[in-house]
């Protein structure tokens, strides 16, 4: 994808990645280098390997073969440490129903060993607009509501790298706008990789775009080298090849 | 104000080390007492669970006759209704971590797996106690009313229960992180359980079994029982620790 880019400059750096499931390959000599304030939209159809993908480069799942690396981390090897320098909002909020939402961040602020916890939870708060909330348990929430303290919960430690798993899925027009103007609100210091159906959205966001198809990579190109149409076509045809 | 008016804030100074670690089990367990606190799902489940299994035994042994002295059985009744009700509540443990996907946001921070064994193990210590507490004036109400009836020392009776307690939260918080994966965790859990408790549940019987009774010899035979509930749950604690990223990694 940008092989020009040297190393140190790569926020992703993927080598043969392979994961497999019994006899199933989920990701199948994977490769692509992404450079670091970039932001990568990834699309394939269901069973493509686009979640395995994520799982691996965010340390939830071991690769069986090949490598990654993420902020120059390796994903097996200095798991722990880059789990500091990372953060994922998926289509699940990741957060615990039965605590309120002040409650839920601070205890991933204690998770993260953030000093001062209850400023920097608070600040947050206000930044999602949830702070009139903050007593209220999770469970009350809407999913825009939910999303909002999923962002929240994902920037309290600051991180590099963040990975979005269909992050718009559910999400009404409104939360969809707050989603956004979260999102461009924090574009300039981080790294995105998220995996999206809706190809129209993922490609007004992105920098990089990738496309997965039975666990391989069957495009993969900074923006400015796609022809939008094109792309559609390899997109649509890719997903008429069905589940991988 | 908007949302996208309002600046993020700037990236945190953070806590690294041992302290850290003592952070993240002291928030894991007050996150587990709380969640309980506010559902009481384990503790009640459990507890009634508990309390049922005592009724039972009542109809069970109300056709034994007066020669029949039940003081003879309660260590293992009592022992069979822990065994039972703990793996009711284990199970409950990790199942509402994977809810809503909590246990992936709890992985995904920098928080060493083990921590996170110490601090659900902890909690399940805490629950099972709890329901001991609520089971033995049941128990006591219904098979030993008469103060004469204890023969040992009424103190050993918590020292059994709580070493008990400690293997069966070891042991069973491993083994409930192993089969929250899987289809029936159940029984995957009940088979895996019950096999590596016996020689634990053979000890805090016998343990329990001295306090109980007394007789010649009661105190040398519950100190080496506990001997042996103290040296299983050392084993089983280390192993879990060592096993432990293994596991939650699966």
């Amino acid at each position: 994808m940008t092989q020009a880019v040297a190393a140190e400059m790569l926020a992703v750096q993927v080598r043969d990645l392979t994961r497999t499931f019994g006899a199933r390959k989920a990701l199948d000599k994977v490769s692509f280098d992404l450079p670091t304030g970039s932001f990568l939209s990834i699309f394939g159809p269901n069973g493509a390997g686009k979640t395995t993908l994520v799982k691996v480069l965010t340390t939830l799942t071991p690769p069986s073969d090949g490598s990654a690396k993420v902020c120059g981390l390796d994903v097996v090897e200095e798991s722990v440490d880059l789990r500091e320098r990372i953060g994922l909002i998926s289509h699940n909020p990741l957060l615990y129903p039965d605590l309120s939402a002040e409650e839920n961040l601070s205890f991933f602020a204690d998770m993260y060993g953030i000093d001062d916890a209850a400023n920097r939870v608070r600040e947050l708060l206000v930044a999602v607009e949830l702070d009139h909330r903050r007593l209220d348990l999770v469970r009350t929430f809407s999913r825009g509501m939910l999303q909002r303290l999923s962002i929240a919960r994902a920037l309290l430690h600051a991180p590099e790298v963040l990975f979005l798993d269909e992050p718009y899925s559910g999400l009404d027009p409104h939360a969809v706008e707050i989603f956004d103007s979260l999102i461009a609100q924090i574009r300039a210091d981080h790294t995105f990789v998220m995996i999206s159906h809706d190809l129209a959205k993922g490609l007004e966001l992105c920098t990089h775009a990738l496309i997965l198809a039975r666990g391989k990579v069957v495009l993969s190109a900074p923006k400015e080298e796609i022809d939008e149409a094109e792309f559609a076509a390899t997109y649509r045809a890719t997903v008429g090849t069905g589940v991988a | 104000m908007t949302v996208a008016d309002t600046p993020t804030p700037p990236a945190p100074a953070r806590q690294t080390g041992a302290s850290l670690s003592w952070r993240q089990f002291k928030a894991i367990l007050r996150k587990d007492i709380v969640m309980e606190l506010r559902t009481k799902e384990m503790v009640t489940s459990m507890g009634i669970y508990a309390l049922l299994t005592m009724v039972i035994y009542q109809v069970a042994l109300s056709q034994a006759g007066t020669a029949f002295d039940p003081r003879d059985i309660a260590a293992g009744l009592l022992w069979l209704a822990f065994v039972f009700t703990s793996m009711l509540g284990l199970n409950r443990s990790l199942v509402h971590e994977k809810d809503q996907g909590c246990l992936e946001a709890l992985l995904l921070s920098p928080v060493d797996r083990p921590i996170i064994f110490f601090a659900k193990a902890a909690g399940n210590v805490v629950f099972l106690l709890i329901v001991q507490a609520l089971t033995i004036p049941v128990f006591a109400f219904l098979f030993l009313q008469r103060a004469d009836q204890y023969g040992g020392d009424l103190w050993m009776i918590p020292l059994a229960l709580a070493g008990g307690a400690i293997g069966i939260a070891g042991v069973g918080t491993l083994l409930a992180t192993m089969s929250v994966n899987t289809k029936g965790k159940d029984f995957v859990l009940a088979v895996l359980f019950v096999p590596l408790m016996y020689p634990l549940l053979l000890a805090a019987v016998s343990a329990t079994s001295a306090a109980v009774l007394g007789g010649d010899g009661y105190v040398q035979q519950f100190w080496s029982s506990m001997a042996l509930v103290a040296a299983y749950d050392a084993i089983m604690l280390v192993a879990a620790f060592a096993l432990y990223e293994f596991v939650i990694g699966a």
